[in-house]
């Protein structure tokens, strides 16, 4: 029977498939494979479960960069993705200033916040700090609802859905599938950077042992706020390119807590901590619950959501290091030994 | 003055329902140190219990408690069984995430079997009770003498009961209790389906007041947050303290300022609490420490 005797820190730690700075075959043919996806072209049809699958990738990846690496599990994170949505998109509509230049406004904005958020938490662990983010994200919201005059409020904003490249809008699905798998490859390539960095083992020596680190010289609030900032600007690019994408934002839907659950549950299912996690649970998870949305959302309402999540439910019990912890483990079976 | 005064009252009538709630989660936090994302869905699905003991057979809710209560503590015992105790000796994430998994899953499948229609009770009570100028609802005092009497039976269970004094042994130090002969393992069950089954009689106190649907339970799960953190995770008075707190600022907001400010106002007040006295108000000293190692 199991006690709650915390499980050690070195157990939960996995092996990341590649070792550290990099890179391994396996990342080499899934980039392929995606590079295929978005030039060939092939079935139109699923072109809207690709790029989404490449977004909320990415989404997971910075996500990952403060709950996998740095230890920060955050269930806020939605609140830098509106703040990123909101920005770039209140920039074009009042002062046309194109997406390109207000994404990387909205970065910004979102990683004052999340330096915010860090500050607030900084005394907070485990699950105080879960619900602080949780809470965090629900002022956001409800000031987002009620400041109609800069948000639009309930209403919510609209893009004029007129093509243009300054305008970051497109008429192909294969354009915007590319921007999503640039946006993918951008985080991965942080992502990757920091797991080789300095600053990346300071991340890793707060998360395992916090007083430890402070006494060999590294400052954990520092690390932490710098991690959530970072985590908070990726997410707020995320927001941005998907408000590009959908044309439409609302408070209710860009800052919920489901939104924030998913993008937390993408790096739990592939695997916490690693570059490749986040991306094969959104490979594996976005086009599962796209297509059980499409082809079961209308005969049973909330069947897929059921199937889902108790898929999720066996996969948290039974494969708590994820599926390139499983994966891993595959790779290093050997059957003739 | 007087409308002070009933603005006030009615908060900490209504605080002390939405403290009834969040005793369940305290206890379970306590005890077994998770977060229980899945509260409110449990509180979903016994209002719906409520609901159908009134729409089926006509009993009111307050005599459907006799039977939800310990279905309820049932359910929980089932859930403890499969998903929670399964996860206990993982990291803390999986029990995170596990729970959040539960609390969509019921929340989807009740829409699925219910729809998303609201769904009310008739009326019980056809008038208020009238003090001065003050009215009060008959339902929320009936919910405020319940509150107390399980606060204080709790209390007494806790500190005099052999059950009790497992329960602490086993909140001070897990392995020196099994080591006492305590079947620590038998405590989480017992204190999860016993939150579960105190969620049970909130819910039958609450289908008078407000609408069942299958979402209800995430509106009222976040207030619950709020109380336990307010109280101090762990502490039963602390939670009633808190209730009320909340309770009294919502009332209190909501009429001089707008009812959706009022929502922000308390997360504000919680995030005040977390920066300011992460151990809550009544918790126990380093109560904000459980959970370090996550």
């Amino acid at each position: 029977m199991s006690i709650a005797i915390p499980a050690s820190i070195s157990s939960r730690r996995i092996p990341v498939l590649p070792k550290r700075g990099q890179i391994s075959w396996f990342e080499i043919v899934l980039l392929v494979i995606s590079l295929g996806l978005v030039v060939s072209g092939i079935a139109p049809s699923l072109q809207d479960v690709i790029l989404l699958s490449f977004l909320f990738a990415g989404l997971g990846l910075a996500w990952n960069i403060a709950g996998g690496y740095a230890g920060l599990i955050s269930f806020g994170h939605s609140a830098f993705f509106g703040v990123g949505a909101y920005t770039s998109t209140i920039l074009l509509l009042r002062y046309d200033i194109s997406p390109w230049i207000g994404i990387w406004v909205g970065a910004l904005i979102a990683a004052v916040f999340g330096s915010i958020l860090a500050l607030i938490c900084a005394r907070l662990r485990g699950p105080f700090f879960i619900l602080s983010t949780l809470a965090f994200a629900e002022v956001v919201r409800i000031g987002a609802l009620n400041w109609s005059s800069l948000t639009g409020g309930p209403e919510g904003l609209s893009i004029p859905p007129m093509a243009s490249l300054a305008g970051m809008v497109f008429a192909s699905k294969a354009t915007y599938a590319a921007l999503m798998l640039g946006y993918l490859v951008f985080v991965y390539g942080i992502t990757k950077g920091l797991e080789a960095s300095r600053f990346g083992y300071y991340l890793f020596a707060i998360r395992d042992n916090d007083d430890a680190a402070s006494a060999a010289g590294v400052n954990p609030l520092l690390g932490r706020t710098a991690a959530m900032a970072l985590s908070a600007a990726l997410t707020g690019v995320g927001g941005s390119l998907f408000a590009q994408y959908f044309l439409y934002l609302d408070p209710t839907y860009v800052i919920s807590p489901e939104l924030s659950f998913q993008f937390a549950l993408l790096p739990a299912v592939g695997g916490l901590g690693t570059a490749i996690g986040p991306v094969l649970g959104s490979f594996l998870i976005t086009p599962l619950s796209e297509l059980l949305r499409s082809h079961l959302g209308n005969a049973a309402a909330g069947l897929h959501l059921v199937i889902y999540s108790f898929g999720l439910i066996v996969v948290m019990l039974y494969f708590p290091a994820g599926l390139a912890g499983a994966l891993n483990k595959l790779t290093r079976w050997k059957p003739f030994s | 003055m007087s409308t002070l005064t009933q603005l006030v009252l009615s908060g900490i009538l209504i605080g002390s329902v939405y403290a009834l709630m969040s005793i369940g989660l305290t206890l379970i936090f306590g005890v077994l140190r998770i977060v229980n994302f899945a509260h409110g869905e449990f509180l979903m699905i016994a209002m719906y219990g409520g609901w159908a003991f009134s729409n089926l057979f006509g009993l009111n809710p307050y005599v459907a408690a006799l039977a939800i209560v310990p279905a309820m503590f049932l359910f929980g015992a089932v859930v403890y069984w499969l998903v929670i105790s399964p996860a206990l000796d993982k990291p803390h994430l999986v029990v995170v995430f596990a729970t959040m998994a539960l609390s969509i899953f019921l929340q989807n499948a009740a829409l699925m079997a219910m729809t998303a229609d609201l769904r009310d009770i008739p009326p019980i009570f056809n008038r208020s009770i009238t003090i001065g100028p003050i009215f009060l609802k008959v339902e929320l005092l009936l919910g405020f003498l319940i509150t107390i009497l399980c606060t204080v039976g709790l209390q007494w269970m806790i500190k005099k009961t052999y059950l009790g004094k497992a329960i602490r042994a086993t909140v001070q130090d897990g392995e020196a209790a099994m080591l006492m002969g305590i079947p620590v393992p038998r405590i989480f069950l017992i204190t999860f389906a016993g939150g579960s089954a105190l969620v049970g009689l909130a819910a039958c106190v609450m289908v008078p007041l407000f609408s069942v649907f299958p979402s209800v339970g995430l509106n009222f799960v976040l207030i619950a947050f709020v109380i336990v953190v307010l109280g101090g995770m762990g502490s039963i008075e602390g939670a009633l303290l808190g209730g009320i707190c909340v309770g009294v600022m919502q009332s209190l907001s909501g009429y001089y300022i707008a009812p959706a400010f009022g929502q922000m106002f308390f997360f504000v007040l919680f995030l005040l609490v977390m920066i300011f006295r992460p151990n809550g108000l009544l918790g126990q000293k380093g109560a904000a420490m459980i959970g370090m190692n996550e």
